[in-house]
């Protein structure tokens, strides 16, 4: 597992941006796993099962954290990626971080599995737990969003 | 024949295959505007996975470390109360009578030192085909146990007549870790299984994401070429 932590750092920090609640979420994952660690099959690959975990905890936490946001601010759906071109040409074309975060969660955890984290769609569709081809196209949405909001040059 | 967008991306993913992956290629090399498309998607990734690269280089805070390791002391445990079960880590169940039958013919030629960080000739051969469940505990080069490291590699502990040591499939092949060279006061008529395998078996354990594979893992595995 300590040889794992490199990588779920990494994919949390993709998830969730900020690096301390990226940690946090890290932390959450291990102990997640390792109370858990009798649902894990020998055999099976022990990092994609973990990856599961740490998406389904991010998940779980977003959404918690999309309803006390919602009393306060309003709907969230504004923060997608239909904003204004104004405000994308404002983005400074070069953030990726900041593009990343303007992804719907559902398009961002397709990127980052697949084109940071280097899974194959159907290992990516399997830790999200939805059909191949619900994964294609969030993937395929995603980096179109990823591309308009760089700018060309990615 | 009409190329779909998320073919284009499939295709930049290297996810397609056959018939449908020679088609794009195809049709890739004909048209300049598809090559760019494909070019941007190769750019993109390449744009994302050098932005996170620092995390991966970034030392790991001792809180998740300290969290994790937590499993090591556990797996042990685990380990123990997994074999007085039968549980599956058969790699180890039958690894371990082989070490201690302990004598080991020694003498072999093979020149795997040419390439020193990829195995070659029969230590290669071993570890493609080798079964730790099934290896006989006189051949020339045992594998002792198969895992999968951080990575998600197929990698293999193994031991010969002149060293020991990790080999882990990546795309050119068996790449060496942890050598050790065998006594040499031993290599040449027997040689007591002992203090090496211990210390391979320990590293292996420190560089495995996970109990080692068991005899149906590893065989899968082997159908597959050991490729992750």
């Amino acid at each position: 597992m300590l040889a794992l932590l490199p990588r779920l750092r990494r994919f949390a920090v993709g998830l969730v941006r900020d690096p301390v609640d990226a940690d946090d979420l890290c932390q959450m994952t291990i102990e997640r796993a390792l109370r858990a660690r009798g649902q894990w099959q020998p055999g099976t690959r022990l990092d994609s099962w973990m990856y599961r975990i740490m998406r389904n905890l991010w998940i779980d936490e977003t959404r918690s954290r999309g309803r006390r946001a919602a009393t306060f601010v309003g709907d969230e759906a504004g923060l997608g990626v239909g904003a204004s071109g104004a405000q994308e040409a404002s983005l400074g074309l070069a953030d990726v971080d900041r593009a990343l975060a303007r992804l719907p969660d559902e398009q961002r955890e397709a990127v980052l599995l697949v084109m940071v984290e280097g899974w194959s769609y159907k290992e990516a569709a399997e830790i999200v737990g939805c059909p191949m081809g619900t994964l294609n196209s969030r993937l395929v949405r995603g980096r179109d969003a990823l591309m308009a909001l760089l700018g060309d040059g990615a | 024949m009409t190329i779909s967008r998320e073919q284009v991306a499939a295709f930049a993913d290297g996810e397609l295959v056959g018939e449908e992956a020679r088609a794009v290629a195809a049709a890739v090399a004909a048209d300049p505007a598809l090559l760019a498309e494909v070019e941007a998607h190769r750019a993109l990734r390449a744009r994302l996975a050098a932005h996170f690269a620092p995390v991966m280089q970034a030392p790991v805070p001792d809180r998740l470390r300290d969290a994790a390791l937590q499993d090591r002391s556990a797996e042990v445990i685990d380990f123990a109360a997994a074999a007085a079960r039968g549980f599956p880590p058969r790699g180890w169940r039958v690894a371990l009578p082989a070490l201690a039958a302990s004598l080991v013919l020694a003498f072999l030629g093979f020149n795997a030192w040419q390439d020193r960080h990829y195995a070659q000739g029969p230590l290669a051969g071993a570890l493609d085909q080798q079964l730790a469940a099934t290896a006989p505990a006189a051949a020339p080069v045992r594998v002792l146990l198969s895992f999968r490291d951080g990575e998600g590699q197929f990698c293999r502990a193994f031991s010969a007549s002149d060293r020991s040591g990790i080999a882990c499939r990546d795309e050119r092949g068996w790449r060496l870790h942890d050598l050790q060279a065998a006594d040499p006061r031993q290599a040449s008529t027997y040689r007591q299984a002992g203090s090496s395998d211990a210390a391979i078996m320990a590293a292996a354990q420190a560089m495995a994401a996970g109990p080692a594979l068991d005899a149906a893992a590893e065989a899968a595995a082997a159908r597959r070429h050991w490729r992750r």
